[in-house]
């Protein structure tokens, strides 16, 4: 038996559907379900199917929700762009040699849902990457079967040729009109296109696997990921003697928090710690605010910011799962169960966030399995680090986190002194740094002060003016050494008059790990 | 007429037998035991929160009973509900909640539900908003019928602007409970007021270079047209650990009085050092109420906004009230009523007066003037014949209340309430009887029992209105694109 070649092309396309979606996408396509949010039930139905893109919209955010797991929403959206096509040759009567011309419009669909980078935290039209594939289906499906009625009433041969498009333009505008409505199909004013970044930015990968571990409390694997970015980067400089490559704000951020949660934060230079603002080509204007700063927050025990977060970017940008979680997670460890209690009995209609939802909503029966929780474990020592003060981020919450930690007054848990510290070097607060330092010290006699603060010390001793006298510690020698290496490879690499950028760059791999590298050489800290 | 019975039966379901006695009322959400209901509202469905797999709910009233219940929910046909009311007129109805747990009927204490002999106005309306802290998207302003589940909306913001050039809107306020004379404001994008006059439609811009700020919160005069407004400048600032997560404070803030016809704002109160806002006027037009906070800033070098979030537990307001000549259009006797700052170390905020005059209703709490977003507001009354104050138990609950109104034969009361969990304002109603006192508070009835655990945007704002407003949403689109007047200012 001989199979056709429409099936072949259509073989083909389907393949190279699932290697560009669920193999080489899954972790932005998980990233799309967590920003996308459907709830069962007429209240949630009404008031998407009212105000946000009508019906469409709710059967696209349904739809949606099965990219949780990738391969799945990726199946039916391949299903439904495999109808398209033979949709397609059948309205047109296209002939089989003719029949790759039927898949131009599954193949810019494909393009469509590899095309949003980061636009997927910004789209603000529920159940978007499914939205183009049901507006043509419905247009086709429209066409296909008014076809044979309107055939019969048609003479003119030209007409009978022209009538598939007709009654596909008549649908489109049907569509539009009443089922998405336009002004609500705000993406399509908005969008550029990224399609480099979905495909080919490391670090926007980078950014959303570490989301989803520090998500779930996967500390590990939040640093096993910044690892691997820096054995890409360094793999990178050996081959091409490029530039540094920096990873983003976030990445930074997000491995801090995990070191910081493994009781490792003083290795934080260790693992790169000078972000830089995404790249990107043609994508939105970018924020942490709206990135991931709600989970920020939440991990450094800031729950009233991280509520109010999450509900800022649900009234901007429409609610998502993962807002929705974020402030189910805020109202418990604030002890607002009733409003806990919302948010989860929302999640818990969810198909697949209903077993989290369950899982937390236990703690609501049980004070004991709350307070034991690692959840609560984890974060309830970063919640008591002050007392109340009115205070607004205005959008940049790592500065806020630096400013509020470098600043405490008192970092009376062996946490927060670390927390404290670290801030202080990581914003170059020198002042700070030297206060905490010498509380530390007084804190901690008889123990050995960490290298990291050794290095911190050691350089901002030796200023002018220093608050921190040398002689009331002892410094490792091996720390000591090695800051007298660098000072005099970085006397050595002036005089013969390179540029700073130079210098960074040939003091990266000796020093690269070093707070004094990053204190000299790192002057792009850049807030978004 | 075997299918009729059927589905007959299917909405009503057997009452069932042999089911086991529970000594406690059921707990039902949201909680519609032993309240006191107009005749002519729309049917209080509900859901009986006992981990159930069927309930049934018998409700016994004078001259009959029928039931109703699937699964967690009991769902009122709006035909036979209003039968049921018509008839219990006065009188009571006694609900037997029976829910099947584990397989086995038990059936709950029975509740009653009193039907006043008193009606409540047919509509009211408020601002749709997410409880959010700066950002907004989608607000409304919509009006709901309490007679059935209808709900329109009177404008809606996204219909003229969204994103950078959105435009907030609020503040909607009638004359006397009638909408044609009405207005709400528009700030950012398009910004002004929509003023109705006699039905006529007009864009306004209230700020004029002698006041602070163009009008914000209103109180139309009964019978003359005449607008009090404050004028504020207003800041908010976020709690990095207090629950109540927000303080919307002034910095400074005065009282204007609007002349409709002649287009005119003039000054009624810009003293120093105090923040004067929420003007409300007597049902007669002869007296003024408002609220002050004595406020001294203390630190030159300091920006007020600075200052202000210092010492924002400083801020507590009084209740004034100043006599009003409609004539002369004079203010005199400036009087404090309720010294709350300084004898109870409380604030007091959104007066509002019974239509008789008797009665003036508040919201209170330790300090500021944004209530809604302190969880121990309380809604108070002073009797004005007597001047003594009372806090309404009845209506409040361990979270904030805010913004009472009365409905305009001044038996019932509406509330701004948290109750639920904390976040979302939801409007609460409550019985006022003759004897000037206050029954057991019952939420706004919806269709569905689960609505406002299901739906993420606070009614703020809750106002009485006895007829709808007949301006279309479009109407007021095409008026919001248009440049607004400016007002005149008038020297007093």
């Amino acid at each position: 038996m001989r199979i056709q070649i429409k099936y072949i092309y259509l073989s083909a396309f389907i393949i190279v559907a699932y290697i560009l979606l669920p193999v080489m996408n899954a972790d932005y396509l998980y990233t799309i379900q967590d920003n996308n949010v459907f709830i069962s039930g007429h209240t949630f139905m009404m008031d998407v199917v009212d105000h946000q893109g009508g019906w469409g919209s709710w059967i696209a955010c349904y739809l949606t929700q099965f990219f949780y797991h990738p391969w799945l929403g990726s199946t039916i959206l391949i299903a439904l762009w495999a109808l398209i096509y033979l949709l397609t040759l059948q309205l047109f009567n296209i002939k089989d040699k003719y029949s790759p011309l039927a898949l131009i419009l599954p193949l810019l669909l494909l393009f469509n849902v590899l095309d949003y980078g980061y636009w997927i935290y910004y789209a603000k039209t529920p159940g978007f990457p499914f939205l183009p594939t049901l507006i043509l289906l419905f247009c086709l499906l429209f066409a296909l079967l008014l076809l044979p009625l309107l055939r019969r009433t048609q003479h003119g041969k030209w007409l009978n040729e022209l009538l598939p498009v007709e009654l596909c333009m008549l649908a489109g505008a049907i569509t539009l009109i009443f089922i998405f409505p336009p002004q609500q199909i705000n993406i399509l004013n908005n969008h550029r296109p990224s399609f480099l970044t979905t495909l080919s930015d490391k670090n926007f990968k980078h950014e959303m696997r570490m989301y989803r571990a520090l998500d779930e409390f996967r500390y590990d694997d939040v640093i096993k990921e910044m690892e691997a970015y820096e054995k890409e980067a360094s793999a990178s400089r050996k081959e091409s003697e490029a530039d540094i490559d920096f990873p983003t704000n976030l990445m930074v951020i997000y491995k801090n928090i995990a070191l910081m949660q493994t009781g490792r934060l003083d290795r934080m230079f260790e693992l790169n710690n000078c972000g830089t603002i995404p790249k990107q080509n043609n994508g939105p204007e970018i924020h942490i605010s709206q990135l991931g700063s709600a989970l920020i927050y939440y991990q450094f025990g800031q729950m009233n910011f991280a509520f109010r977060r999450a509900m800022e970017s649900a009234v901007k940008y429409g609610l998502s799962f993962r807002n929705l979680k974020m402030m189910a997670r805020t109202a418990l460890m604030n002890r607002e169960f009733d409003m806990a209690e919302k948010y989860l009995s929302m999640l818990k209609t969810s198909t697949f966030h209903r077993e989290w939802a369950k899982e937390h909503e236990r703690w609501l029966m049980s004070s004991t399995d709350f307070l034991q929780s690692m959840e609560y474990q984890t974060l309830a020592p970063l919640m008591h680090d002050d007392a109340n003060t009115l205070d607004d981020d205005h959008g940049l919450c790592d500065r806020f986190l630096l400013q509020h930690f470098a600043e405490l007054p008192q970092a009376n848990t062996p946490l927060l002194e670390d927390v404290a510290l670290c801030m202080s070097l990581w914003a170059k607060n020198d002042y700070a740094f030297c206060v905490h330092f010498y509380d530390y010290a007084h804190a901690h006699p008889e123990e050995t002060i960490p290298h990291l603060y050794q290095e911190a010390a050691i350089l901002l001793g030796t200023a002018e003016n220093s608050p921190i006298e040398m002689n009331d510690f002892r410094f490792d020698p091996l720390v000591s050494d090695k800051f007298n290496r660098f000072v005099s490879t970085y006397n050595t690499l002036l005089q013969q008059g390179l540029s700073e950028k130079e210098m960074g760059k040939r003091m990266w791999e000796p020093f690269g790990s070093t707070f004094w590298w990053y204190y000299y050489f790192y002057t792009d800290f850049t807030l978004y | 007429m075997g299918l009729i019975a059927l589905l007959a039966a299917c909405n009503h379901p057997d009452v069932p037998t042999g089911a086991q006695q529970e000594s406690r009322l059921p707990r039902i959400y949201p909680d519609y035991t032993e309240v006191t209901i107009p005749y002519n509202i729309c049917p209080l469905n509900f859901a009986v929160q006992e981990g159930a797999e069927e309930v049934v709910a018998n409700l016994k009233y004078p001259g009959g009973e029928l039931t109703y219940g699937k699964e967690q929910k009991v769902q009122i046909e709006e035909d036979e509900w209003k039968n049921i009311m018509k008839a219990s007129k006065g009188k009571s109805i006694e609900v037997d909640v029976y829910a099947k747990i584990a397989g086995t009927w038990k059936v709950f204490k029975p509740f009653n539900i009193y039907v006043a002999e008193d009606s409540i106005d047919h509509y009211i309306s408020y601002r749709v908003i997410q409880p959010s802290y700066v950002a907004y998207e989608r607000l409304s302003i919509n009006q709901r019928n309490l007679t059935n589940f209808d709900e329109r909306e009177i404008y809606s913001n996204m219909s003229v602007s969204t994103e950078s050039t959105g435009q907030c809107i609020n503040c909607h306020s009638y004359q006397n409970y009638r909408t044609d004379n009405m207005l709400f404001h528009m700030r950012q994008g398009f910004g002004g007021t929509m003023l109705v006059t006699h039905g006529e439609l007009r864009k306004i811009d209230l700020k004029t270079n002698e006041t602070l700020s163009a009008g914000v919160y209103p109180s139309w005069h009964p019978t003359k047209n005449l607008i009090a407004f404050s004028t504020n400048k207003t800041g908010q600032s976020f709690h990095t650990k207090d629950l109540n997560k927000i303080e919307v404070q002034d910095t400074e803030s005065d009282l204007i009085l609007y002349d409709v016809e002649k287009n005119e704002v003039s000054i009624i109160s810009e003293l120093d050092d105090e923040l004067e806002v929420f003007p409300t006027w007597s049902p007669d037009g002869k007296k003024l109420y408002f609220c002050s906070a004595h406020f001294e800033y203390k630190n030159d070098s300091l920006a007020k906004e600075t200052e202000m979030i210092q010492r924002y537990t400083e801020v507590k307001y009084d209740l004034y009230c100043a006599d009003f000549n409609p004539e002369t259009k004079e203010f005199s006797n400036l009087e404090k009523i309720y010294n709350a700052a300084d004898s109870l170390g409380q604030s007091v905020t959104l007066p509002r007066v019974s239509p008789d005059g008797r009665y003036l209703l508040f919201a209170q709490a330790e300090y500021g003037c944004f209530h809604v977003w302190h969880a121990d507001a309380d809604i108070y009354m002073m009797d004005l014949a007597t001047r003594k104050v009372q806090k309404l138990d009845a209506v409040n609950s361990p979270r904030s209340e805010s913004y009472p109104s009365w409905s305009s034969n001044g038996r019932w009361i509406m509330v701004d309430s948290r109750r639920d969990d904390g976040n979302y304002t939801r409007p609460v109603l409550a019985y006022f009887d003759k004897s000037g006192k206050a029954h057991k508070a019952f939420a706004l009835p919806q269709k569905d029992p689960y609505f406002n655990t299901f739906f993420l945007r606070s009614f703020n704002r809750p106002e009485f209105m006895i007829e709808p407003v007949t301006i279309t949403p479009q109407e007021f689109a095409k008026k919001a694109k248009e440049d607004a007047v400016p007002a005149k200012y008038a020297r007093r």
